[in-house]
């Protein structure tokens, strides 16, 4: 079993990284006289050379570390289903890899949840303690907000991006297999928490309290500090990837709006994320050096965290649901049958949020006890971010008006995104408003509002990704009346969860409670059972896409009459991507403009050109 | 093109009609304080501006996926409209105006009102006839009438007993970690940190108590730890006269009697 070796020795090198971790601390705690041993600082330094022993048992040693000793390099060739368990260059082997794993921490994170509005169907605690409860939620939060950053930028983003532009890979595949491979460690760690004291402290993490609690809280910090780094380093390739590696004649002008919003998302990425690992470290310092950044009563200060960490956090928000706009729009042109309406204003609306995404972080502050003058701009500049977001809302309108709508399952949920973020971007107001801010800061408004933009947003967009591709990744059809009746059932039961749980925000329910007054008991309930709900119908859409992918009947080439170049070259793509490189002659939606192509493979004759334009 | 217009137009004032009762319904918790009624009122007048925004997204969807869609696959293309032309700068200067609306209106008028000192760390006035100083500890609170010389606490007192008709100042501060001072029914919140004194100014306009009301009550509304979701703490808010009689009931010489 070669996936099973490909593991284990990455599991054994880290475990050998990790004792000669803890060993080297205590060599040098002996010597200087203290105990062999300090929870924190043996977990710190055992997990950096660990992580470093995992990833070079896992196949980087010989793809990329040989390099370093002047050895040859080789790469392993595993077979079949089993190249997805090694350190593998291409680009769609990786975004597979992103998308299996990030779809299992979803349920899993998804299973958190069910359990919290468990919990909260009564007042008073029934299944959990107060403790297990904070745990819970707080590993619900990370492993939801890494969902969210990562499965739509790596899975999708990894593996159709190269596929857009015509490049046979992304720029950098060893860089891009190492952003991969350090997710494994990261998920690992972040599921223990809950067994090693639990993080208390959601995941956000404030200090002083992230400072004060059990060391759960190192394990949290080690993994973010490595989740951002597999962020950053991604976003790097994908820049350099789209700015050098497109197709001859893919002008900037006729790039597809799927690539440009992963272009602008991975800007993000790069310039942000920093902030939340600069946080995190600093927090980690405060626990095992004492450096004191955030201890008031040595000289420092509990807001600096919240401004760096919301430096980077406010962002993510934009970071996670600008691929899903770039879905949205992508299949809503293809299945309006019309070319993406203002297509260089949404453009310019992406970029505007980029610009502007970077100088709105303190609104998450208002009720902070910030000073007072600092409120102004930042309710400004979050106000003004509605403006080039519009931009997104009027391409896709102006895109289905009039246009030939087909109904699919990815359209229905491209459609979704627009509906989802409509209502998510009009309670943002409220937020944004500091007079409605300071009463329903904190509470299950905030709650419901940052799911209609997120799930609603970008989960919703995930999914029409997902349904849309499938046949290119897979070279199977999924089963159309099943996916129907997963988006119903979603749409349907997210709606009301989430539109309801305004209510009791507004009635004074504040959120990450365990517990809470008795007067809010049937909301709860109601609430609750439209979660389990809608919990419900993913079991739908694991059995919808595991049955398919294995059993589903072979799809056609270009099942949607798609005019991008991923659809123009057979399913699932050869590992070149390309037998010739492709030429790009028009603008990748100009439905119904006659005689108009997007791309010709000028060396091949075989292969279908341009394709699409609803013959 | 015309007739198409013309029904979108009309879903959109339809479903604007119906969304709009929302700023009619009761959706509040019980009005303590008069910056509650400004809350209350500035919510209503966000879901007046912002519901012809939602539903005129939500119209456009309805009207081409009823209008426009089919299950089978389109047997031609669409029109290859581009917008290029004016569409998209009345746009642009339709939502841009709206933005700038909703900055002025309610926003920085509102933030005026609430933060009449900039240098400050928190809302309303900086004098009041009342001051109290709160202390946030995991997980309760105390709370000190600084004039009297009183302070109430889980073990003394047991609420939070205010005047009606009385600008009450909190002057709020924490022991350990990051709590926020809340009272839903006054609608008004602020954190409590370690290191740096914050205050909030409220009006109490109307008598109540929590027994009757879980709107009054102090909540910690930033994730504090443990027993976060049960940091609460009673509150009454009763006449001035018999808010004199309490306060010389807690004093420490009239408990010793």
């Amino acid at each position: 079993m070669y996936a099973l070796f490909s593991v284990a020795s990455g599991l054994g090198t880290g475990l050998i990284g990790f004792y000669l971790g803890l060993g080297l601390v205590a060599i040098v705690r002996g010597l200087t006289g203290h105990d062999a041993y300090d929870e924190q600082v043996s977990i710190t330094f055992g997990y950096v050379f660990g992580l470093i022993g995992w990833l070079m048992g896992v196949g980087m040693w010989g793809a990329w570390g040989r390099e370093w000793f002047g050895l040859r390099t080789y790469w392993r060739k595993a077979p079949g289903w089993q190249r997805y368990f090694t350190f593998s260059p291409d680009h769609k082997v990786i975004g597979l890899q992103y998308l299996v794993t990030f779809i299992i921490v979803f349920l899993l994170a998804g299973l958190g949840a069910m359990l919290m509005r468990w919990e909260l169907m009564e007042s008073g605690m029934q299944l959990f303690n107060h403790d297990q409860y904070n745990a819970v939620m707080g590993l619900h939060g990370i492993l939801m907000v890494a969902v969210a950053v990562a499965a739509v930028v790596g899975g999708l983003g990894n593996y159709f991006v190269p596929l857009m532009i015509g490049a046979e890979d992304m720029a950098f595949p060893r860089l891009n297999a190492l952003t991969y491979w350090l997710i494994p460690p990261v998920a690992a760690m972040l599921l223990s928490t809950p067994f090693l004291g639990g993080i208390e402290h959601g995941w956000t993490a404030y200090p002083p309290l992230s400072v004060v609690t059990d060391s759960s809280q190192v394990l949290f910090g080690l993994a973010v500090i490595t989740f951002g780094l597999t962020s950053i380093l991604g976003g790097l390739n994908f820049i350099i990837t789209i700015i050098y590696m497109r197709a001859p004649g893919l002008t900037w002008g006729k790039l597809p709006i799927f690539v440009w919003s992963m272009f602008v998302t991975s800007w993000m990425a790069l310039l942000y994320t920093q902030g939340f690992a600069v946080a995190l470290l600093m927090v980690l310092l405060d626990r095992i050096a004492g450096m004191s950044f955030f201890n008031a009563e040595t000289g420092g200060d509990p807001l600096l965290y919240q401004h760096v960490f919301w430096f980077y956090s406010h962002p993510a928000v934009y970071i996670m649901v600008l691929p899903g706009f770039g879905i949205a729009l992508e299949v809503i042109s293809h299945f309006s049958r019309k070319p993406l309406f203002a297509y260089r204003y949404a453009v310019g609306g992406l970029l505007g949020i980029l610009g502007l995404g970077g100088v709105v972080w303190a609104h998450h502050m208002f009720t902070s006890g910030m000073p007072n003058y600092l409120h102004g701009p930042f309710l400004v500049a979050t106000e003004a971010i509605s403006i080039p977001t519009g931009l997104v809302f009027l391409a896709a309108l102006g895109t289905i008006w009039m246009g030939r709508l087909w109904l699919r399952t990815p359209m229905l949920f491209g459609l979704a995104v627009i509906f989802n973020f409509a209502c998510g971007g009009v309670t943002g107001i409220f937020l944004a408003d500091v007079p409605t801010d300071i009463h329903l800061q904190d509470t299950y408004f905030v709650v419901a509002h940052f799911h209609y933009t997120i799930v609603g947003g970008e989960i919703f967009g995930l999914f029409a990704g997902i349904y849309y591709w499938f046949p290119k990744m897979t070279g199977r059809m999924y089963n159309e009346k099943l996916a129907q009746l997963h988006f119903w059932w979603m749409f349907i039961s997210f709606n009301v969860t989430f539109f309801v749980m305004h209510w009791p925000g507004i009635q004074g329910m504040n959120r990450r409670i365990a517990d809470y007054p008795e007067s809010l008991e049937n909301v709860n309930l109601f609430v609750s059972i439209s979660a389990f709900l809608l919990g419900a119908s993913f079991i739908v859409f694991v059995y919808n896409m595991v049955y398919s992918w294995i059993r589903g009947p072979v799809a056609e080439a270009n099942p949607w009459a798609a005019r991008t170049i991923e659809w123009q070259i057979p399913s699932p793509p050869p590992v070149e991507n390309f037998p010739e490189p492709p030429l790009v002659k028009g603008h990748p939606y100009d439905y119904g403009v006659p005689g108009s192509v997007h791309a010709v493979f000028p060396g091949a004759a075989t292969l279908p050109a341009g394709g699409g334009g609803g013959q | 093109m015309r007739r198409h217009v013309i029904a979108a137009v009309a879903v959109w004032v339809v479903l604007t009609a119906i969304g709009e009762t929302l700023a009619l319904a009761d959706l509040y918790p019980t009005v303590g304080s008069s910056e509650a009624e400004d809350f209350d009122r500035i919510f209503r007048i966000l879901i007046v501006m912002g519901m012809p925004v939602f539903t005129f997204v939500i119209a456009v969807l309805f009207y081409c996926v009823i209008r426009f869609g089919s299950f089978g696959k389109p047997s031609e293309d669409g029109p290859a409209y581009r917008g290029a032309g004016l569409g998209p700068r009345v746009w642009l200067a339709v939502t841009g105006s709206l933005a700038l609306t909703v900055m002025i209106f309610p926003g920085l008028t509102g933030l005026a009102e609430l933060q009449p000192d900039k240098s400050g760390y928190g809302w309303g006035e900086s004098n009041a006839e009342l001051v109290v100083r709160v202390v946030g500890f995991r997980w309760s609170w105390t709370m000190e009438y600084a004039d009297a010389g009183v302070t109430v606490s889980t073990a003394q007192g047991k609420e939070l007993v205010l005047p009606v008709d009385t600008h009450v100042k909190f002057e709020i501060e924490s022991t350990d970690v990051i709590h926020s001072f809340w009272i839903p029914a006054f609608r008004m919140k602020i954190d409590a940190l370690p290191g740096r004194t914050t205050h909030m100014t409220v009006k109490t306009t109307a008598l109540g108590r929590f027994e009757d009301d879980d709107a009054y009550r102090v909540q910690c509304a930033e994730l504090c730890g443990l027993d976060h979701s049960t940091m609460t703490f009673p509150v009454r808010v009763v006449p001035r006269a018999e808010f004199e009689q309490w306060l010389q009931s807690q004093k420490p010489a009239a408990t010793a009697q």
